[in-house]
């Protein structure tokens, strides 16, 4: 980001910009830049809270005025805590959809697919009224079904890639990821009387308490004994996140 | 939380070794004042307009979003998963926050906000930006952009 900063204002464009790790946009030294407390993945703050992300806005752009630089400035104020059903020192969220228990590991590979479908056919209901309430989904590339099916294909063995879309197998199987897990997160919360949870809490439930978690650490394995580098790479940095 | 000392291992350390581009100096472009700003957005969150391409390296290019872009039409593929998504899944404005600058805009704090908005991919690295960093000022310029509003993931 930093270095973005750098190469525009060399042309002339005046920048500034918000830092979300205080020590590389100090080495980096960008002309301006406003470092705030807030998790990775939300630079604003808060979702839904507009006068908070006013807050921070007018803060970063008032940089602009500044005689001289380098400036980095620090947000004063913590992101508010909206986490809605979370008690003190407790990091599971309870997911008002009922699943079975999540497979165990030693559980067989078509159990697991089974179950993987079992949720995604529970949770798709939810998923499409939520989709009409919001108007609106983060999955970017693939429907539930095909999502799921792409992962449970490569588990199986099954040849898998978007031909027609020129999409490698390892980039098929990262978008699919991403996007059942965007799935998960939007019929979650559409269910009657679901709270949103926070990203840890969500996180946690996800990677410790759904078939969909378990097959993707599973996907993670496989990808590390393949011989083509990128599901290799794919496996160890872009299915599951670190600590899982 | 992303503050380096409080994160969880291994992200903790895997961010504090990433290397840092050096520069030898810090560039200075000047406006005018803010209320006379065009602002546009620059994120490198691997924003897309659904059906454009989606990241999937480290190329260093972006992707161009019209600032008329509906929030359903906008979607994300940066590659790391070892960041929140659920944000931006509930607001598109926690990371492109394109509302809340035309609100700016109305009440008179800036300008104006561009027509067209830009991300990249900010896991690829900073020296493959750099090309495509210099297309992008031409055409920052050719909107009359004179204040870029970076906005990391």
């Amino acid at each position: 980001m930093g270095a973005l900063a750098h190469y525009l204002e060399e042309t002339g464009i005046p920048t500034t910009q918000i830092s979300l790790i205080y020590e590389h946009t100090d080495a980096i030294r960008p002309p301006r830049a406003l470092w705030v407390p807030f998790e990775l993945g939300r630079p604003l703050g808060v979702p839904g809270d507009a006068a908070f992300q006013r807050k921070v806005l007018l803060s970063v752009l008032t940089l602009l005025e500044a005689k001289e630089g380098p400036v980095l400035d620090v947000f004063p104020e913590e992101a508010p805590d909206t986490s809605s059903e979370k008690t003190e020192g407790e990091d599971t969220w309870a997911c008002p959809v009922s699943f079975a228990p999540p497979p165990a590991e030693e559980t067989g590979l078509e159990m697991k697919i089974q179950a993987l479908k079992h949720e995604v056919t529970e949770l798709r209901p939810w998923y499409d009224i939520g989709l009409e309430k919001r108007g609106r989904t983060a999955m970017a590339d693939f429907d539930p079904e095909t999502a799921a099916e792409v992962l449970c294909d490569y588990l199986s063995g099954k040849a898998i890639g978007i031909p027609e879309r020129e999409i490698s197998p390892a980039v098929a199987l990262r978008l699919a990821a991403q996007d059942l897990k965007s799935f998960y997160f939007e019929a979650a919360i559409s269910r009657p009387g679901a709270k949103t949870p926070d990203s840890k809490a969500f996180a946690n439930w996800y990677w410790t308490q759904t078939a969909a978690g378990e097959i993707l650490k599973d996907i993670r394995e496989k990808c590390a004994a393949e011989e083509d580098r990128d599901l290799q790479m794919a496996g160890k940095m872009f299915l599951v996140p670190m600590g899982q | 939380m992303a503050r380096l000392d409080q994160m969880a291992e291994p992200q903790r350390s895997h961010i504090a070794n990433l290397p840092c581009p050096h520069f030898d100096k810090t560039p200075w472009a000047t406006g005018p004042e803010l209320s006379k700003r065009r602002v546009a957005i620059i994120s490198t969150a691997g924003l897309h307009r659904r059906g454009d391409r989606p990241f999937t390296g480290m190329d260093g290019d972006y992707r161009v979003i019209p600032g008329d872009t509906v929030a359903n039409d906008l979607v994300m593929t940066h590659i790391s998963t070892n960041f929140d998504r659920t944000g931006f899944q509930q607001d598109v404005n926690l990371i492109f926050p394109i509302n809340r600058l035309q609100e700016l805009v109305a009440e008179g704090v800036i300008g104006s906000v561009a027509d067209f908005h830009y991300s990249f991919m900010g896991a690829a690295d900073p020296s493959n930006m750099a090309s495509h960093a210099q297309n992008l000022a031409r055409l920052l310029a050719g909107d009359n952009v004179d204040a870029a509003f970076l906005v990391p993931v």
